[in-house]
């Protein structure tokens, strides 16, 4: 780094504050969802298909009905008797028709699809209920795994297509397959990102309240988009928007699995107008586990033409994203579409061309997990990189460096549109591999391999498109936010903004932000989020952007406000300057005076010091003639890990992590080096432990905690973030950080397993990166374990 | 047919009468509005709802509150509040060992357990003591090295600032 790199990143790493929410959250004083009770209150509980695949006969529903605290039973049927209106994707890209109820009417396709609901006086009660519900189903044959949904005469889930696919693109550059059959080397694979859930601890839920005199629902929501998920839910109920208000309490958790608008959230919206009771269906964690948003599910064959040098040519990937049954809104095409926009990642490859076949099965829709899409791109352009240095026996740091953007021009503008602007990639690199000290890991791995052991080393150099505009994603996802500031006449300030934290602590960074852009102590400011009549309109917090689009809305809004101090100061023959800190006695007398002492505000000078803004950094949409690009800034990340393996029970262990992060201006430290903690424990999840998995039949094998096992304490290491921020060029100059780790991760961590079992000639092409398939493939080589070997290696696990 | 539940809640005397069937996370919840202990799984698996039961930390979602009956329960309300923090809650909001914060209670829960035995664990007893807790957004780096602090150790880990 140069010194005025130091001197610069100095300035852009802001301390590690304590979060203003952890005191509540500590104390057990938090208020989540179901912490909301009112008088009255009933519960939801919701009867869900046993069967992967099946037409509906009849549901009798007057068992149930008859029971002692039931309020109300309700099928699909009798939801669109009462107004209910279908959901509908709004997708920017052509596809098949499809439109869904809020209850399945005449057919289930996958194990959990709701067909009929209870409202009762107690959960428990509501949950006896549904035992009561009879229902005939005639089966219909599974179709699990997209590659199965393709084949010919597969079962149709939806036979008015005459296919099983829902979308299909393509996007080939002139050339292509000439590039690739005239490129000097070339090599064809086929890679896997495996099913996964993100599972946040607390599970979605939501809860309903009519107000007949108003004509008014309230919809509290663990949602992390309270506004569109307003408009949803006033389309499915029939209502306006303005008689729909939602509120989003502190959320334990989101990860894009409460992103999406889902049919029970709309239910409880129904539910609480048919009976005239506040209701509330809180998810428990079987239903969180197989008919929430499971994630991933792509399988990619790839084509790669490459020179000597380890220079990539060209690329051609066919995308197969599963879907489950697209009963979702936005489901798994969403994240496909960001996958497919990203292939070429942080590489200047020549020609990139894909085709994508977004396919429905007899599972669990697919849809958000943190990373959306990009983390699928990242595997197979890391797994691109390291194959390529395997067959050329080149370092793989030295084939990155080769295919790396290069340090100009600033914007890049990638083939398929991509307006990129981060800093120097190849410097980024260096500082990788020094403080990761690159050379003595390859001394120590070399080391343990002449002892028998098996330690290998990862790395990937991530450029990730964050805060994405999804305009042919989503039909209700738009690249702006909203914000409010308010300074009150005791001087203390009102933030509302239009994101939602589940965890990301934006009470604190935002106020932070705010108090930055007024020059004022941090302490004056409180900021708000999740309330739709709060706030007119947001967009929510998803895809790395709420630091980005929030902080820029509160920077803006803070800067009309500033302006207007300054006026109303100099009315009173004060001073006070629009940059640097600010004399809060002049302060404290402009803000009482704004709203109070109007008298002696000069003409022209409206009273008050409030704002009201809408944020864009207005870098996306379409760019002449080279696609479009998606996204309003991009942010990277260079890793790299160190593992040992243990090839007798296919267990590995994580020696070292090191990350390397740009993530443009770091407003508190701690919060950005948690979420890459976080992301990146994610990410290890999916590749050590996770899986989604489905039997033949299409049941679902992982419904419990148990079945479904996520990292613990033991199973983490402790990530070492380097900051090495570069300023975007969006107002604040942030780029995003929630998501960078959890791309990364599987990716990094496939190389550096594949790179500690190199010895064997074991191939890894999948995130399933579990014991038993490491063992599979061991073993597959003719590895045996060697009891004597074992007790001679009695050490201290990664001593080296 | 309902059942006496006669047990002391966070020091005061507690006497309902409850469904046999109720929980005890479900009676600490709805029946005293102690809403500190969280329901993450229901099925033993994720810690969210770690209650001390007579000292020792138990999963309240899997103890009927019937059962519970003569027992001391503490929850986390007891243990401090926001103006004045238990010292394993100060240790992690100086770690900034919570994110969501919906796991958090039972992580308090179960270091309190943990040094209550074990005064000055070390790293590795303090991850085999969080085995049984499930947090999704952390990865348990800071949540360690404040447990770790809390306990009077030498830890090599910065407080964030």
């Amino acid at each position: 780094m140069t010194a005025v790199d130091e001197a610069q990143q100095a300035h852009d790493v802001g301390p590690g504050i304590e979060t203003r929410s952890g005191p509540r959250y500590l104390t057990g004083a938090g208020r989540y969802l179901a912490d909301h009770a009112v008088p009255g209150l009933c519960h939801v509980a919701i009867a869900r298909s046993n069967t992967a695949h099946a037409r509906i006969v009849r549901i009798n529903t007057d068992g149930a009905a008859a029971l002692p605290g039931v309020v109300a039973v309700v099928t699909g049927s009798d939801l669109e008797a009462m107004g209910a209106r279908r959901f509908d994707h709004l997708l920017g890209r052509a596809a098949r028709p499809l439109t869904w109820p809020v209850l399945a009417i005449d057919r289930v396709r996958f194990v959990g699809e709701p067909y009929a609901a209870v409202v009762a006086s107690s959960r428990a009660l509501a949950e006896d209920a549904l035992e009561a519900i009879t229902a005939e189903f005639e089966e219909l044959p599974p179709v699990v795994g997209g590659e199965a949904a393709l084949a010919p005469g597969a079962p149709l889930l939806y036979p008015e297509w005459g296919t099983n696919v829902f979308l299909s693109a393509e996007e080939l550059a002139p050339g292509l397959d000439e590039a690739i059959a005239r490129a000097p080397r070339r090599l064809t694979e086929r890679f896997e990102s495996h099913r996964v859930c993100g599972l946040p601890i607390e599970g979605h839920g939501a809860q309903a309240t009519w107000d007949p005199g108003t004509a008014r629902l309230t919809v509290v929501a663990s949602s992390q988009q309270p506004h569109q998920l307003r408009s949803v839910i006033a389309e499915i109920c029939g209502l306006d928007e303005t008689h729909v208000r939602v509120i989003s309490p502190d959320i334990g958790g989101g990860f894009g699995n409460k992103q999406h608008f889902t049919r029970e959230e709309c239910l409880v919206g129904l539910l609480a107008r048919l009976t005239g009771r506040p209701v509330r269906w809180s998810q428990d964690r079987t239903e969180a586990l197989i008919a929430s948003v499971h994630a991933r599910a792509q399988v990619h064959e790839v084509e790669v033409g490459y020179d000597t040098s380890g220079r990539v040519l060209a690329l051609k990937v066919k995308v197969i994203s599963d879907l489950g049954n697209p009963v979702l809104y936005f489901s798994g095409t969403g994240p496909a579409i960001v996958t497919v926009a990203n292939l070429s990642g942080g590489y200047a490859i020549d020609r990139v061309g894909w085709s994508l076949a977004c396919v429905a099965t007899t599972t669990c829709p697919t849809g958000a997990y943190r990373g959306f899409g990009q983390p699928e791109a990242h595997l197979t352009t890391e797994r691109i990189m390291d194959l390529v240095a395997s067959d050329l026996g080149m370092d793989p740091g030295d084939v990155r460096r080769v295919n790396l953007l290069p340090d100009s021009p600033r914007p890049w503008r990638g083939n398929g549109g991509q307006r990129i602007d981060v800093g120097s990639l190849d410097s980024q690199l260096d500082l990788l591999l020094e403080r990761f000290e690159y050379e003595t890991w390859r001394r120590r791995q070399a080391g343990a391999r002449a002892e028998g052991r098996y330690v290998g080393v990862g790395i990937s150099t991530l450029v990730q498109g964050t805060t994405p505009t999804q305009n042919d994603t989503a039909g209700r996802f738009g690249s702006l936010e909203m914000a409010s500031l308010t300074i009150l006449p005791d001087g203390h300030v009102n933030v509302k903004v239009g994101t939602k934290s589940q965890g990301q602590s934006h009470d604190t960074t935002f106020a932070q932000v705010a108090a930055d852009a007024l020059g004022i102590p941090a302490g004056l400011i409180e900021v708000r989020d999740g309330d739709t009549d709060a706030l007119s309109y947001g967009q929510g917090t998803w895809g790395s952007r709420s630091a980005v689009m929030g902080g820029g809305a509160i920077i803006k809004a803070a800067g009309e406000v500033r302006a207007k101090l300054a006026l109303v100061a100099a009315a009173l023959g004060h001073h006070l300057p629009t940059e640097g800190a600010i004399d809060l006695d002049v302060y404290a007398r402009v803000a009482a005076a704004a709203w109070w002492h109007t008298h002696l505000l000069p003409a022209g000078v409206e009273p008050g010091l409030t704002a009201t803004t809408v944020y864009t950094p207005g870098f996306t949409g379409p760019s002449s003639g080279r696609g479009a690009n998606h996204d309003e800034t991009y942010a990277s990340h260079a890793t790299a890990a160190a593992v040992e393996v243990d090839p007798a029970t296919g267990t590995v262990r994580v020696l070292s992590a090191v990350m390397v992060s740009d993530c443009g201006v770091v407003i508190n430290r701690a919060i950005v080096e948690g979420q890459h903690q976080g992301g990146f424990t994610q990410g290890l999840g999916t590749a050590f432990l996770e899986e989604s998995r489905y039997n033949d039949d299409g049941q679902p094998l992982c419904a419990t905690l148990v079945d479904y096992t996520i990292p613990t304490a033991l199973d983490v290491p402790t990530v070492q973030v380097v900051h090495r921020p570069t300023r975007a060029e969006t107002t604040g100059g942030f780029r995003g950080a929630g998501e960078a780790s959890i791309v990364v991760a599987p990716a990094v961590l496939v190389s550096a397993v594949e790179d500690a079992l190199r010895p064997l000639g074991v191939k890894l092409n999948s995130t399933r990166l579990h014991p038993s398939v490491i063992r599979a493939a061991v073993r597959a080589t003719g590895w045996r374990p060697d009891a004597a070997g074992w007790a001679l290696r009695a050490r201290v696990p990664g001593e080296l | 047919m309902n059942a006496p539940v006669e047990l002391v809640v966070n020091a005061r005397p507690v006497r309902v009468e409850v469904e046999p069937r109720t929980t005890l996370l479900d009676f600490l919840r709805d029946e005293l509005g102690l809403t500190g202990a969280h329901a993450g799984c229901e099925q033993g698996a994720c810690g969210a709802c770690n209650v001390l039961l007579d000292g020792r930390v138990v999963r309240s979602c899997l103890v009927l509150a019937a059962g519970a009956s003569g027992s001391d329960v503490t929850t986390v309300e007891h243990l401090g509040t926001p103006d004045l923090l238990h010292p394993v809650q100060e240790a992690l909001w100086r770690h900034h060992g919570l994110q969501c914060g919906y796991c958090t209670p039972g992580i308090v829960i179960a270091a309190v357990d943990l040094l209550s035995r074990i005064p000055s664990p070390t790293d590795a007893q303090v991850r085999e003591a969080l085995n049984g807790n499930l947090c999704r957004c952390t990865g348990y780096a800071g949540m360690v090295a404040a447990i770790v602090e809390a306990g009077g150790s030498h830890d090599d880990e910065p407080v964030i600032g």
